[in-house]
């Protein structure tokens, strides 16, 4: 997993309400001035590399009683001592359909491969789990104590007895298909892919499959569970959010779904919900969000699944599932995805035992640490995760001490970990590029650099934090830790173009887009043919009013990049601020020839068309947006105003209502509402809403005339 | 943990009329019947073992590349509670085309001394028996559980045949087999 390249998904709805003026007082509403928009997206183009996370969350905390026999000297047992052990541990992935190979679920199964089992557990192979103990306490951890495995090796020396039946435990019992229900939504790869009996030179194999999400109206997730089908052949599975439809470009180039890849660069243009790890293990059991963390799946996404895949040794059909667990609840506390990173400092000599690659990262406000996920290749070998407190006293976060590629995972703490400000954050990753590690993906051993191939490395660690003791601060917490992140990054390497670009997006997000400027510009300097920063540059310009400045930029992304839609559509959008309605116009119409359900190209589109005074086709314009998303707040409002100019007053005002019902702090929305109910005479509501939208925005000077003129008619009528 | 390579000083000379296996129909075989005439391998497998299905595309590669060199291939499975169904199922969806017997007393694993599945013997036809000069790993893939190398180093089955396929006097040879342990199975 890799912070991606910075192709944020910038769109500007550059409108702006004061010059939207409808003026009850005249009889000609004049609508030859731009409709306005109700909520001008804001451009942010904030990537952050995300893998968001279903969580797991199983058999907490189980105490691991010594068996009986360990204690009072019998003979060890199956049905006393060893069934416990087994079914607690081992029958949860060894049981038809799950991850293991063959099931343990009965005496007969256990003992035709009982000394397999002693030695296996012996040597802590299985059950798989990295992190060393007392270095973090996590959920779902599936770790032997020494007396369990001392039991399973003396009930194999003993001869491997089933014992009285008495002592029996009770089977385990397991929910099959779904562990959490019957999901809300179930989403699967269009067509199956085969996976070959034998991986390329006999390697595992690392595909990501592209799965849209359907263009339903925007949902809080509460959890989200992966059944993969065949367990038996996966390791993992990373669920990526991908906004921007940059995956589906590589999707089935080699005539099979999806694309190879071990690490997946996805781009994101905002924060949610990129702040939760969708991560998937065997054996891991999928757990709801904690309350109030669930995350937002934005309509028109990508849902990208990152899957290592090892052949078991026949042809396999894979199309894996997704299920999703809506809630209504809204996220109420934002977490987020911190990387400590240090990927460039990755030249491993061939032949070195110990290369230590380090990073640190001072926290700029308190934060709780709620999951972890370290990440290395196969030359990866201890990996250390802790933390120095404001007080200089260390703590432990994560210990592995030999590092397993195949069983990584996102290990959730059992509760959060309180990290005040100041606390620094340090990964101290090792690596042994000898021959003598059996790992080694060259032979013999030769230098080893960064990058997502199997033969290369990585040095990354991703935490999930939850900002706290935020009430004093007037900013998204994110955005500064996003900033201290980037800076950080920037510091260390001023040629770090992702990181000037997160800052440059940071900074925007933050109301500051002299500094975004600033930000694009050094990536630009780096990289003059960069769409995205050119994109994002001209937005910025954009946001200052500077549009003139802005119409090059984004003709300079769409030289770069002729399909770039959101370029287009924010140089349709400049254009259309600059008063050039049928150059604006054009661009939303050549990108609806290639993406014709994108609602907010019919709706510009339509603005457009209106601006030149074609109100009938405009019209259909804004129908048309509607037919793609009945929740465009914008269409509607659009829509109101075409039929008022019309002279439909009651058609506008359904359809006024209908985008304040999606926008209600929309004041352009109140006051235009206002100004057509006192059109009706309704002056009372009319007073109503020229009130409520003075209240959103009380510079808002039609508002406030009209409200004045319609409390006089008011006046008047009593 | 690493295993030595062990070589043995020297070659088992046995006696085929000591070993009974059987084939898919139930009958009882001399599975040492071609190995008086020409080289032979056995590959100890059993159907719930991922090492060994895992192996399944290997062993076919080395089956194929010695076709046409007179080397009799035999896919010995060693667990007795494997029905002859489910063993022709297998065999099938991993694509194996070569004999199938099954040791169900285990006499075959007895005599060439295998412990694990995948484990192979070699066999080339004598004066007066058949000696075996190959018992062991198919190649160094697995070191031990859970450690793994990406591609083998050696591949010791492959190098053993050639030599026999090109003359080449072949000192009897060990090597140590990862997987999963014969010993866990009860014989019938």
């Amino acid at each position: 997993m890799k912070a991606g390249s910075p192709d944020s998904k910038l769109r500007l709805v550059a409108w702006l309400f004061a010059s939207g003026v409808l003026a009850f007082a005249s009889d000609a509403t004049n609508l030859s001035t731009p409709i306005p928009s109700l909520n001008a997206r804001t451009v942010v183009g904030v990537r952050l590399a995300v893998s968001s996370f279903a969580g797991f969350n199983l058999q907490q905390g189980r105490a691991s009683p010594t068996p009986t026999a360990l204690i009072n000297g019998g003979g060890v047992t199956f049905n006393k001592d060893i069934a416990p052990i087994i079914f607690k541990n081992c029958a949860p992935c060894h049981r038809p359909g799950e991850a293991g190979p063959f099931p343990l679920l009965n005496y007969g199964d256990v003992k035709k491969h009982a000394a397999q089992i002693a030695a296996v557990t012996h040597i802590r192979f299985m059950p798989p789990w990295l992190p060393e103990p007392g270095y973090g306490d996590f959920v779902g951890q599936r770790r032997l104590t020494d007396g369990e495995i001392q039991a399973i090796q003396r009930w194999v020396q003993q001869g491997a007895i089933e014992g009285d039946p008495k002592d029996k435990p009770r089977a385990p019992v397991f929910v099959e298909g779904w562990q959490l229900g019957k999901p809300d939504l179930v989403l699967k790869i269009s067509r199956a892919y085969e996976l070959p009996a034998h991986g390329d030179s006999g390697r595992d194999v690392f595909r990501n499959f592209v799965v849209p999400v359907p263009a339903s109206s925007a949902r809080n997730i509460k959890a989200i569970e992966f059944r993969p089908g065949n367990a038996q052949i996966f390791h993992h599975a990373n669920i990526l959010v991908d906004r921007t439809e940059s995956s589906r470009r590589l999707d089935g180039q080699d005539g099979q779904p999806g694309f190879a890849g071990m690490d997946l660069e996805i781009q994101s243009d905002h924060f949610d919900p990129d702040s939760h790890f969708l991560f998937w293990k065997p054996g891991t059991a999928p757990s709801a969000e904690s309350d109030g963390i669930p995350w937002r799946l934005e309509r028109g996404t990508d849902l990208v699944l990152n899957l290592h895949m090892r052949p078991d040794g026949k042809p396999e059909s894979i199309q894996p599932e997704v299920g999703l667990y809506f809630t209504d609840q809204r996220p109420t506390k934002f977490p987020m995805l911190l990387q400590l990173e240090n990927d460039r400092a990755l030249k491993i000599p061939p032949g070195d035992k110990y290369f230590v690659v380090t990073d640190d990262f001072k926290l700029p406000l308190d934060v709780e640490l709620l999951a972890i996920y370290p990440h290395a290749h196969y030359v990866g070998k201890d990996i250390q995760g802790f933390a120095t407190l404001p007080d200089g006293k260390r703590k432990s976060l994560i210990w592995i001490k030999d590092w397993n590629f195949d069983w990584q995972g996102v290990f959730r703490y059992q509760q959060p970990v309180s990290l005040p400000k100041g606390t620094t954050l340090h990964m101290r990753w090792t690596y042994d590029n000898s021959a003598g590690n059996v790992r080694n993906p060259n032979n013999p051993p030769k230098l080893v650099v960064a990058g997502n191939q199997a033969t290369d490395e990585m040095s990354h660690l991703w935490v999930q934090v939850l900002p706290v003791n935020t009430s004093q601060l007037k900013v998204d917490p994110r955005m500064i830790l996003q900033e201290a992140m980037m800076r950080h990054r920037a510091a260390q390497d001023p040629s770090d173009y992702m990181a000037h670009f997160n800052l440059g997006a940071a900074m925007q997000a933050m109301g500051k887009p002299e500094e975004a400027i600033e930000e694009y510009r050094r990536v630009l300097d780096l990289r003059p043919d960069d769409a995205i920063a050119r994109n994002s540059l001209g937005a910025a310009l954009q946001s200052m009013g500077r549009i003139d400045e802005a119409i090059p930029e984004y003709q300079r992304a769409l030289k770069a990049r002729p399909d770039y839609f959101d370029a287009r559509y924010n140089l349709g959008s400049a254009l259309l601020a600059g008063g050039k309605a049928e150059e604006a116009a054009a661009e939303f119409a050549e990108i609806l020839t290639a993406k014709p359900d994108d609602s907010d190209a019919h709706a510009n589109l339509a603005r457009a068309l209106a601006m030149q005074g074609k109100m009938v086709e405009a019209g259909a314009e804004f129908e048309s947006a509607l037919r793609v998303d009945p929740q465009n707040a914008d269409a509607h409002y659009g829509l109101g105003r075409v039929f008022a100019a019309q002279g439909d007053l009651s058609r506008a005002v359904v359809e006024f209502e209908a985008a304040l019902r999606i926008a209600p702090s929309s004041a352009g929305a109140h006051s235009d509402l206002g100004t057509v109910l006192a059109m009706q005479g309704n002056f009372e509501r009319a007073v109503s809403e020229f009130e409520a939208a003075l209240r959103i925005d009380p510079e808002l000077k039609e508002a406030r005339d009209n409200l004045e003129r319609a409390r006089a008619k008011l006046a008047r009528q009593n | 943990m690493t295993w030595p390579v062990i070589l043995l000083a020297c070659s088992v000379a046995v006696t085929s009329a000591q070993v009974r296996v059987f084939d898919l129909a139930g009958r009882a075989v001399d599975p040492l019947a071609s190995a008086h005439s020409q080289p032979t391998v056995f590959i100890f497998t059993r159907t719930d073992c991922p090492i060994s299905n895992r192996y399944a595309p290997e062993i076919e590669r080395i089956h194929e590349e010695f076709r046409t060199s007179r080397i009799a291939f035999w896919l010995v499975f060693v667990d007795p509670n494997e029905s002859p169904e489910a063993i022709r199922s297998h065999v099938s969806e991993y694509g194996y085309g070569m004999g199938v017997l099954r040791d169900l007393g285990h006499a075959l694993v007895r005599l060439t001394g295998v412990r694990v599945t995948p484990e192979v013997a070699v066999f080339v036809p004598s004066a007066s028996e058949p000696k075996m000069v190959y018992r062991g790993r198919i190649d160094d893939k697995y070191v031990d559980f859970g450690k793994e190398r990406p591609q083998p180093t050696t591949h010791d089955l492959e190098r053993v045949l050639k030599a026999i396929v090109e003359g080449k006097s072949s000192k009897a040879e060990t090597t140590h087999a990862v997987g999963c342990f014969i010993s866990d199975l009860e014989t019938r």
